[in-house]
């Protein structure tokens, strides 16, 4: 075996050995007892956590559905259809449903002429796609004075909602709000009513919104335009390697019907799941769950997505020329997060790349300084899925990407040639198990974790299984997903290359 | 069968009116339960014999250890030519070790557990904080304490973060929100206040483990520290370990000077950051603001809510949803404890709507002191501050926090009761008041990052006169201190100068000088490796040279004969030096120890006494040589008791970017009775950059004919 390289300061180890011998008696049961969950009839899964400490409680919608599940030629949708989630129901968001819906008719008929007359290209009318555009701002506008904006924000505001928003991820869409929990049933009448009933008005405003959004998140910062087209490098086939966001002539073609047809086939009972956690009583979260849920009609699970990105043949490269200074990553492809490899996966790029005693930290910023910061992690861009393992580098002002790249590498070979000490292994678990607890302590964390786990893993309880899982690794199988997955063949690297402005 | 599906029918049926009696009526109809009483957790207050304040609040939800500390400094206290000192004295505090432990063997004990202690100094203060199971309280205490009480400052992390700062400064203009928020506090606090000052390369360079030392002692006593811990401790056990290791420490005697106060210039004007790379704007517009502890500080609360606090609010519905404009769009009056904060209305949004969106900020700005909030923007705002009071106190984080913050600055524990109170019973009258007593839409200051050649409608047409533009180019690390340029300070920078002559062997016998020859051999440290070159050089003052370089079997040429020379070409060929090439020379003629000093005492030499420090342990004295605008070309640093050359430093472009290049002298050799350098390690910005060694020096050699014609 050799350990030589890896070091542990003697002191440290007999810091471990106490800390071991102090034991830890923190029963996990004591925390499942406190869930209760119920299934309605539709389908829907409700999972609720008492937690009394203040009459507060968290909400989440989880639906299982994201950037993964956008067809080819609306990327973005899921992310739309998250923002189109805010716009309101037949009840809630007007002023006039009659008149709007007749007015938001017309504004869709507009869209589509219009969107088929510029798809002629050379051949458009070009007199007629200006006659189209006017009369599409006329629509819009029409469609707007029926508007009572925001209502679903004020609404949950007034009622002294804090926290509300929603997140697309490529695997998951989830809408969250904490409320006083006397207001639980505000959050039962406009949760249920929005995925039941919902009108999506001022839809091509806010794909306007978006496509700032992506400006703003994506093509204004050039690590995240790097991050993107290492992604779609990486990935040939599945969608993982698509943005979120979705591509921009995409964002800027969406329909209402395209959206609908979306929330159609995803926001059905039995592909989402709610969870609670707070002040509340289970009996009566039941009962209003029931009574307002429970008025969506069952429907049949989506398929499943079947692309399988074919395995990679060999390393590829990415430059981004940008003025601004240089960026260094590189990528491999790695299991889904239910694969018995991943847990080595995971404490593979946590002693790799996590925190100030990481190989990377120690090697690039710590002793060579070639690095302000380096790092790595698993699971990006989703999880579900086979994904990538990723790490970085931000060059200092004197070095460059190229000496930042041999560095990782070197760093990534010592994890196949070295054995990690056994002592190193279990600081990798103890990390583990804090951040486990940490991740416990707020309402909402804790009711995204159970939806999330209900949903991706098919039980809740497996969120509590996750230490056991990671626990069971052993220095053998870091090393040996580190040989399996962290081949030159497997990667892609990516620079951010400086030009002058 | 059939009746089943009767029975299948009617159910559906009901369903439908189920839904028709569930709707839009029933959200506004819902008969709410009493919010459940709860107590608000109480927070027990210490007071250590030496001054230092301890807050304790129990919580056995999980098996978490928390402690927050806030300390009175901060980075306003650190001096204009070592900015970015506070911030680095914050950080090596915590990774440069302590009296106990390096730093590393710290960083392996925390990531060890799981556990983080960290620290940091911000603007107007410090904070500590401790995050651990609680399994490892003592030894979260005990770090804190090594931390807060014995750092030791290892050079190779002072280094560490210097780099790092480096690194921020030279990515400082990659992100235009980042320039935005950067720049908009220099046209509020003015760019040399503590608000809004930055640190630049010079200022970074200028920083010893001596001022860290130093700042740290001066600003670290228990008396400024005040220690919030909470989560799942037994309290006599805590306190016996807060003893342990903070009760020895003595009361130190320092009153901290309260932040300055800000003169603010109330103007219209609009300024301009160009940035041609970005797809979108970033508009920012408002102006100066005030202070928490203001007597309308509630109100202002409802008037943001109904201004710029988010959907719903005038901004946000003009700008994000009825223009469709931007992504993120909003305004705030921020309120500081400490100085004051400032107006702003802020959105992002496509190239073409710049100006729309700062004309629909300013329009919506005006609009609070001409029309009355309406009262469902009234009660929009009310019943969202009312009804979310309770998360002020759903978790112990907060409200001890809380407590810990109002104690400092002298408010009443009831505060927040009393803000609560005066929501509940204002009137759409009282907010714009407030509106009125608060903001001044006519004396705007609006700055966009962007670029302008795209905007639909160019920034002139907002109508608040001409357009500044701000010039965002990072300064090179040249020395930015002011130096002191009058008879008083050329006259010591002469006076030195001659002694240091003296002391290299002779006034005198440097004037003979008219020549010089030298072989050396050269290493090159660059990222590729060390890389050995030799050069034979002769120079015949001041402007005829002739360089043979000598790398890897290669030989190269720089050749200069009074105003026209050549130089190794990209090729490998010889092309003709540039007008600006001579230029150039000319001025660095000025860093030739030689030239300068036997031009000691010589008005013709621009020269001025920069003052002592300190290079490498050995204490000296600085003189700055100036070029022909008064700009220093090198600083010469000569031993403070023997007047030798111990380093000369300068800004310049290298292979490797450009940067301060210190060469520090570590051997001499004697030629024709003057001392001169023989061994000279080459550092850029801090980093290892080459090393020069002479092996043969000749004074006034043989000039051979021909020796600066170009060579064949």
């Amino acid at each position: 075996m050799k350990l030589r390289n890896f070091k542990t300061p003697a002191l440290v180890c007999c810091l471990f050995l106490l800390a071991t011998a102090a034991g830890f008696a923190f029963d996990y049961a004591s925390i499942e007892d406190d869930v209760t969950e119920f299934s309605l009839d539709n389908g829907l899964k409700v999972i609720v956590m008492e937690r009394h400490n203040a009459p507060v409680a968290s909400f989440v919608t989880f639906a299982n559905v994201g950037g993964a599940n956008d067809p080819k030629e609306y990327t973005g949708i899921a992310h739309m259809l998250e923002h189109m989630a805010f716009k309101g129901t037949k009840d809630l968001g007007t002023t006039d449903l009659e008149a709007e819906m007749e007015a938001m008719r017309v504004e869709d008929s507009i869209w589509h002429e219009l969107r088929a007359e510029r798809k002629k290209g050379d051949l458009a009318d070009s007199a007629r796609i200006a006659q189209l555009e006017v009369d599409f701002e006329k629509a819009i506008e029409e469609a707007n004075q029926y508007v009572d904006a925001n209502a679903i924000w004020r609404t949950y505001e007034e009622e002294g909602g804090v926290g509300l928003n929603a997140g697309t991820g490529m695997d998951m869409t989830v809408y969250f709000v904490n409320l006083p929990s006397n207001k639980a049933e505000l959050w039962f009448a406009i949760e249920s009513e929005r995925f039941y009933r919902p009108v999506f008005r001022e839809m091509y405003k806010e794909r306007n919104v978006v496509a700032e959004e992506r400006r703003m998140t994506l093509e204004n910062s050039p690590i995240s335009k790097l991050i993107d087209q290492l992604k779609s490098a990486a990935f040939t086939a599945h969608p993982y390697g698509v943005a979120i966001i979705g591509h921009m002539s995409d964002i800027q073609n969406y329909s209402r019907a395209a959206v609908r047809r979306h929330l159609e086939k995803y926001y059905v009972p039995s592909n989402m799941c709610i969870a609670i956690v707070g002040d509340v009583d289970p009996e009566k979260m039941h009962k209003l769950a029931k009574k307002y849920w429970g008025r969506l009609p069952a429907s049949p699970e989506p398929e499943e997505l079947a692309t399988v990105e074919p395995e990679q043949e060999g390393e590829r490269r990415v430059y981004l020329e940008d003025p601004s200074q240089p960026f260094f990553a590189a990528a491999w492809h790695i299991p889904h997060d239910r694969h018995p490899d991943w847990p080595a996966v995971q404490a593979m790029v946590d002693y790799l790349g996590q925190g100030r005693t990481s190989l990377l930290y120690k090697d690039l910023v710590k002793e060579q300084k070639i690095a302000a910061q380096a790092g790595a992690f698993a699971g990006m861009p989703g999880s579900k899925y086979p994904s990538l393992a990723m790490v970085y580098a931000v060059p200092t002002t004197d070095a460059t990407n190229e000496e930042c790249e041999e560095a990782v590498f070197n760093q990534v070979e010592r994890m196949k040639e070295e054995l990690l000490p056994e002592e190193e292994v279990e600081k990798i678990k103890a990390r583990a198990k804090a951040q486990f607890i940490r991740g416990l302590t707020s309402n909402q964390g804790m009711a995204m974790q159970l939806a999330g786990y209900e949903v991706l893993s098919g039980d809740w309880r497996d969120m509590f299984n996750e230490l056991d899982r990671i626990n069971a690794v052993s220095a053998e199988d870091i090393q040996r997903v580190a040989k399996e997955y962290f081949t030159k063949k497997n990667r892609t690297v990516a620079y951010l290359q400086t030009t002058e402005e | 069968m059939r009746m089943h599906k009767i029975l299948l029918a009617v159910a559906i049926l009901l369903l439908g009116f189920g839904v028709a009696t569930v709707g839009a009526q029933d959200v506004e109809s819902i008969d709410y339960p009493k919010l459940n009483e709860f107590d608000i957790p109480d927070v027990e207050k210490i007071t250590l014999d030496n001054g230092m304040r301890i807050y304790l609040l129990e919580d056995h939800t999980l098996p978490l250890f928390y402690v927050n500390c806030r300390i009175t400094v901060g980075s306003y206290l650190e001096p204009a030519d070592k900015i970015g000192l506070a911030g680095i004295c914050g950080n090596v505090m915590r990774t440069g070790g302590t009296e106990k432990w390096t730093g590393d063997e710290i960083d392996e004990m925390l990531e060890g557990i799981g556990g983080t202690v960290e620290h940091g100094i911000d603007l107007t203060d410090g904070s500590a904080y401790v995050n651990v199971l609680s399994d490892y309280k003592e030894l979260g205490m005990e770090v804190l304490a090594e931390v807060l009480r014995r750092p030791v400052f290892e050079e190779d992390k002072i280094e560490l973060a210097k780099t790092q700062a480096r690194s921020g400064i030279s990515r400082r203009n990659d992100d235009i929100a980042d320039i935005s928020l950067r720049e908009w506090k220099k046209l509020m606090y003015g760019e040399d206040s503590p608000y809004a000052r930055h640190p630049e390369y010079a200022t970074i360079n200028a920083i010893t483990r001596d001022d860290l030392v130093a700042f740290h002692q001066q600003w670290y006593h228990p008396q400024n520290i005040q220690m919030a811990i909470r989560g799942d401790f037994d309290r006599d056990q805590i306190m016996e370990l807060v003893n342990k290791y903070f009760g020895d420490w003595p009361e130190g005697s320092v009153e901290v000077p309260s932040p300055p106060p800000v003169d603010y210039d109330w103007r219209s004007q609009v300024y301009y950051i160009e940035k041609t790379n970005a797809e979108q704007s970033y508009v920012r517009c408002g102006h100066i603001g005030g202070l928490q502890t203001d007597p309308d500080y509630a109100d202002r609360i409802v008037m943001n809510s109904v201004l710029g606090g988010g959907f719903g609010s005038r901004i946000t519905e003009t700008v994000r949803r009825e223009m469709g404009l931007a992504y993120s769009a909003g305004g705030n009056y921020i309120s500081n404890f400490d100085y004051p904060g400032y107006f702003i209305c802020v959105a992002s949004t496509k190239l073409a709507s710049t100006v729309q969106a700062a004309q629909a900020m300013i329009d919506q700005t005006r609009s609070m002191l001409t029309e009355k909030p309406t009262p469902k923007e009234m009660a929009q705002a009310k019943d969202g501050y009312l009804n979310s009071f309770v998360f002020n106190f759903d978790s112990p984080g907060e409200v001890i926090n809380r407590i810990m913050t109002y104690d400092y600055y002298g408010l009443p524990e009831d505060r927040l009761q009393t803000i609560k109170e005066r929501i509940e019973n204002i009137t759409p009258e009282d907010v714009m008041e407030a509106a009125r007593n608060n903001l001044r839409p006519d004396e705007m200051v609006v700055l966009v990052v962007g670029d302008a050649d795209r905007f639909e409608t160019p920034l002139e047409e907002l109508g608040l006169g001409p357009v500044t533009q701000i010039d965002i180019t990072i300064p090179s690390g040249e020395e930015t201190e002011e130096l002191v340029v009058n008879e008083e300070t050329r006259a010591m920078g002469h006076e030195l100068l001659t002694k240091a002559a003296e002391a290299h062997g002779g006034l005198d016998e440097f004037k003979k000088v008219t020549a010089v020859s030298r072989k050396a051999t050269m290493t090159m440290s660059t990222p590729q490796g060390e890389i050995p070159l030799s050069v034979e050089e002769l120079k015949v003052y001041p402007d005829k040279s002739r360089a043979v370089i000598s790398v890897m079997g290669q030989q190269m040429y720089d050749i200069r004969n009074g105003q026209t020379g050549w130089k190794p070409s990209q090729m490998g060929s010889l092309e003709a030096k540039t007008e600006e090439d001579i230029m150039k020379e000319d001025r660095e003629l000025n860093r030739d120890l030689i030239w300068v000093l036997q031009h000691a005492g010589d008005p013709q030499l621009d020269a001025v006494y920069v003052g002592p420090g300190n290079v490498n342990g050995v204490d000296i004295e600085y003189v700055a040589v100036l070029d022909d605008n008064a700009e220093p070309v090198g600083r010469f640093a000569f031993d403070i008791e023997t007047h030798q050359l111990v380093a000369v430093s300068y800004w310049t472009e290298t292979f490797m970017g450009d940067g301060t290049v210190v060469d520090h002298v570590t051997a001499m050799m004697t030629t024709s009775g003057l001392m001169l350098p023989k061994i000279v390690k080459k550092e850029l910005n801090g980093n290892d950059f080459g090393k020069v060694e002479v092996s043969e020096l000749t004074i006034n050699p043989e000039v051979p004919e021909n020796a600066f014609a170009k060579p064949q």
